[in-house]
């Protein structure tokens, strides 16, 4: 897999929500190669703190125009530097890194389950997705938040043409309840389901163990910290079930951080 | 005239002073894609056991002010694999490998000496003396003389390769343990292996490390690494030092060699930044030229 460490270009901060933003960035090589799921790293600025890059899963990519753009909410001195480059100014960028969505080609449905910020990826994956359904393939997208305006992708998911439903815990928007629920009801219903899902780790627990119970296959993107982000450290460990049916450890940032669901040590 | 940048540890030639540290490269191939290996003045590989170990459990790091908390547990592949596998590649790409190497026993250390002894291509030894971590396993080499002089006993009377012992400032007085390993038979000393420190989490009310304890690195510990090689070269001004401590610049490890290393090792910031050490390279030479000095020596230990 090739992977570029590059001074990428700031070309907009396109306001998505209160205080979230559509960062687009210009890096052919990086635009071109970039799958669904798979992420960047990024540093605006020399800094010692914040110390870290930050991993960011890459929201669309479009070759044609050599840009990549990536999701973020002003919350932390580090998306505060982010949110201050100005356009024209470079972001050094590593990727793009880690494992990717598959689509499960024998499912009739493909159910994508976003929770919060989670749902970046899964917009890019639906994105590249969506045109390549046949006539027997429905996509079905289940969105989740605390709240209406932390929703993310509804209306693109919508301008797809999926089914889209959504949950927020206060009831705010659509059902009140978790975007889990949600997947529960969808798969009772006999068709049968691939399920992708991205968002934080205790709602993958339970989109796994909800679609492991069925047989459904299930892809999820685990979070964990990331210091280096090529899998040299090792600190961005995830439990897995090893072949011998032991445990040990893969990295979320070269194996992952797509997994499948049976695979992951939930904990 | 382009300023010398060789240096001489003792028996260990390195073309430059700028290594990568234990830990902070993998074995070095990972890098391959972005850093010629053959130009850094060493490779230090992650550190190596007598057999694999899978590390600790999850959380393992954790970022801290200026730096980072991490837990690894030792995870690698394990001596043997490192000789057959990986140290054949290291060495068609031209770099001066130096071998870490952690044990939890005594025999152990012996062990895995003996096997990388009878390793071509190994340029020195660097004994990993501080504990994996992981408080129901392993000694903690470096938290009093008596431990620190044993480990490099054992290994100094199974090679004849140079050796490098890397100590924390975890115990009382770290110049006692410099006495030790030297009076032990250690050629060269690295300073400092990365203090312990803890983490919370307010919101969930818990540590964030799963294994509590870790090893703070990264440039909030340079002036505590720095205090401490001032001091020991001080007290044993014939030993070679290694400075090793939050280098994140050309300027920080200049400041190493001005308090009297003789080389530095680039950590940490191996991860935000992968081509730093070829950098730093490029900007001692620079730094010397405009100062119109001849070699890196002629900066040594000028600051006491």
């Amino acid at each position: 897999m090739t992977r570029y460490e590059l001074p990428a270009v700031v070309v907009e901060h396109r306001l998505r929500a209160t205080n979230q933003y559509e960062l687009i960035l210009h890096a052919p090589p990086i635009a071109e190669r970039a799958t669904p799921g798979q992420f960047v790293m990024l540093r605006p600025l020399r800094t010692h703190a914040p110390l870290w890059r930050r991993p960011y899963s890459i929201l669309r990519a479009n070759p044609d125009k050599g840009v990549f753009s990536v999701f973020y909410s002003v919350q932390s001195a580090f998306t505060e530097l982010l949110s201050l480059k100005p356009i024209g100014s470079t972001v050094q960028t590593l990727g793009p890194l880690g494992s990717y969505f598959v689509p499960v080609r024998a499912a009739r449905r493909h159910i994508l389950v976003a929770g919060g910020v989670g749902a970046p990826p899964l917009c890019f994956f639906a994105a590249r997705l969506a045109p390549t359904l046949h006539a027997n393939e429905q996509l079905m997208i289940l969105v989740g938040a605390r709240r209406r305006d932390l929703l993310v992708g509804v209306d693109e998911f919508r301008a797809l043409g999926a089914t889209v439903r959504v949950a927020t815990d206060d009831g705010s928007h659509g059902y009140q309840g978790s975007v889990t629920d949600l997947l529960q009801h969808a798969l009772e219903e006999p068709i049968e389901s691939a399920v992708y899902a991205c968002g934080p780790n205790r709602m993958l627990q339970g989109v796994a163990q909800a679609c492991l119970a069925r047989g459904t296959p299930c892809q999820v993107s685990l979070d964990a910290p990331m210091p280096c982000g090529i899998g040299v450290c090792l600190g961005c460990a995830v439990k897995v079930v090893a072949p011998n049916g032991g445990v040990w450890y893969k990295r979320a940032c070269v194996e992952g951080p797509v997994f499948w669901a049976e695979e992951v040590v939930w904990e | 005239m382009t300023p010398d940048l060789r240096v001489s540890l003792g028996r260990l030639q390195l073309r430059n002073p700028v290594m990568v540290a234990a830990g902070t490269f993998g074995y070095g191939l990972e890098y391959r894609e972005w850093v010629d290996l053959a130009r850094l003045g060493a490779v230090v590989t992650k550190s190596l056991t007598l057999v694999p170990r899978v590390g600790n459990p999850p959380p393992r790091v954790a970022e801290t002010p200026a730096g980072m908390l991490h837990a690894i547990g030792l995870h690698n592949d394990g001596v043997d694999a490192f000789v057959m596998e990986t140290l054949p590649l290291l060495r068609e790409l031209g770099a001066t490998v130096i071998a870490s190497i952690a044990g939890e026993t005594l025999d152990e250390y012996v062990q895995i000496t003996t096997t990388l002894s009878g390793a071509p291509g190994i340029a020195a030894l660097e004994l990993n003396l501080a504990c994996p971590c992981q408080p129901s396993r392993g000694q903690e080499w470096d938290t009093h003389p008596e431990l620190t002089a044993q480990a490099v006993a054992a290994v100094r009377q199974a090679t004849d390769l140079p050796l490098i012992a890397k100590l924390s400032p975890c115990s009382n007085d770290l110049t006692e343990l410099a006495y030790a390993a030297v009076e032990a038979g250690t050629d060269i000393l690295c300073l400092i292996n990365p203090p312990r420190g803890v983490a919370v989490d307010p919101q969930r009310q818990r540590f964030r490390l799963a294994s509590k304890v870790g090893n703070l690195s990264g440039p909030a510990i340079k002036p505590i690494a720095q205090y401490h090689l001032w001091r020991v070269r001080q007290s044993l001004p014939d030993i070679p030092l290694i400075g090793v401590g939050g280098i994140s610049s050309t300027e920080d490890a200049i400041e190493f060699l001005l308090l009297g290393a003789h080389a530095v090792q680039v950590g940490t910031a191996n991860y935000v930044q992968p081509t730093l050490a070829t950098e730093i390279i490029h900007g001692l030479r620079d730094y010397l030229s405009a100062h119109g000095l001849p070699s890196v020596e002629s900066i040594r230990g000028i600051v006491e």
